[in-house]
């Protein structure tokens, strides 16, 4: 069970990394999984994509545009469901 | 590959333009070869800044910064192009015409320092974690600000003492000089950040406008030299400021095809820069 969550946090980093490098990738997941959800990477699972991507959001609209960010978000969205 | 040829494509400019004027010896041909070349990258960073503003919807904090450093290039260009006219030519007699040349070289300033702070506070805005933490970010921005002092303050203090002297034309160099100053020392969070998107599509365009303020700290210790120390016929600060603007073209081009390669991944339209309309 632990290597399934552990990979679904990996598999949103490396869906990410390409856009904002992998370091960001890591700190950002780490980062909203603790502070909007209270949690550890490792224990982040499906169920918690819609609150990691609100997190993101931010992030990504300043980086890229509101519209193409939202558009990415929704495609990393069904990527990783 | 197109980004590497982006960031190449300044440093070939630069060996061809030191060929040309290394071929013209110093002759009559140098300063009008130096001022045309000015105006052609002035126009290229005007095309790149603009290229890179047309990929952003109105109200995006990247699409301002980018509209800032367009403006602000479109304003030197256009004070550049002024000066062939007698009136405005630096050794000019018409004092309005001195001032409008004036007040263009204090506005781009002011645009430019404007888009190179909202692209230096953008790491705040996406909350992005620096590289090296705290006391990394004061490390670098404690060295920044020294040399940024060390190659720029000399100058902008000389040109304050002219003004008190009576001198107002020295006015556009010191807030050019002060310009220079903060804009030298915002090289830091562009820099970090850039590092920080290191591998990533994005890690391109910060790092090109990073390479670009880098090459005006080099253009303002070159335009700092006593003239004794530069060979005759080398205008190495010209080198430095072609640097600098042919960086931010590919800065500009960079963002531009970064957000179109992004686009295209999320399966959304891309935009087409010369007319607005999208392509699927």
């Amino acid at each position: 069970m632990a290597g399934h969550q552990t990979s679904f946090s990996q598999q949103l980093a490396a869906r990410l990394a390409p856009y904002i490098g992998d370091f960001n990738a890591q700190m950002w997941i780490k980062s909203v999984a603790r502070r909007e959800l209270g949690l550890a990477p490792e224990d982040l699972t499906v169920k918690h994509l819609t609150p990691l991507i609100d997190g993101l959001r931010p992030f990504l609209q300043t980086l890229m545009g509101r519209s193409t960010a939202e558009n990415l978000l929704q495609q990393i969205g069904r990527e990783v469901h | 590959m197109r980004f590497r040829s982006l960031a190449a494509f300044p440093l070939l400019y630069a060996v061809i333009f030191l060929a040309i004027t290394w071929s013209l010896q110093g002759g009559e041909m140098l300063a009008p070869f130096t001022f045309w070349q000015r105006i052609l990258v002035r126009v290229l960073a005007a095309a790149g800044c603009f290229a890179a503003v047309s990929c952003f919807e109105r109200g995006d904090h990247l699409r301002n910064a980018w509209l800032w450093l367009g403006a602000g290039t479109i304003v030197i260009l256009i004070r550049d192009l002024l000066r062939l006219f007698p009136g405005f030519a630096p050794q000019g007699g018409d004092p309005q015409a001195q001032i409008v040349v004036t007040a263009l070289g204090i506005l781009s300033n002011l645009a430019l320092l404007g888009g190179i702070w909202m692209l230096a506070r953008s790491w705040k805005m996406a909350a992005i974690t620096l590289p090296g933490g705290r006391s990394g970010f004061g490390v670098v921005a404690v060295a920044t600000a020294v040399i940024a002092l060390t190659v720029v303050g000399p100058g902008a203090y000389t040109h304050l003492q002219e003004i008190a002297r009576g001198d107002w034309s020295a006015l556009v160099l010191v807030v050019s000089a002060v310009v220079d100053i903060i804009t030298l020392c915002l090289i830091t969070p562009l820099l970090l950040t850039a590092i920080s998107l290191r591998g990533s599509l994005f890690a391109w365009p910060w790092g090109l406008v990073t390479a670009s303020q880098l090459a005006w700290l080099l253009y303002d210790i070159a335009a700092s030299l006593r003239p004794g120390l530069l060979p005759a016929g080398l205008p190495l600060p010209e080198v430095f400021r072609g640097l600098a603007e042919n960086y931010l073209f590919a800065a500009g081009m960079a963002q531009y095809f970064v957000i179109a390669q992004v686009r295209r991944a999320a399966g959304a339209p891309v935009l087409r820069p010369a007319s607005g309309e999208v392509e699927a």
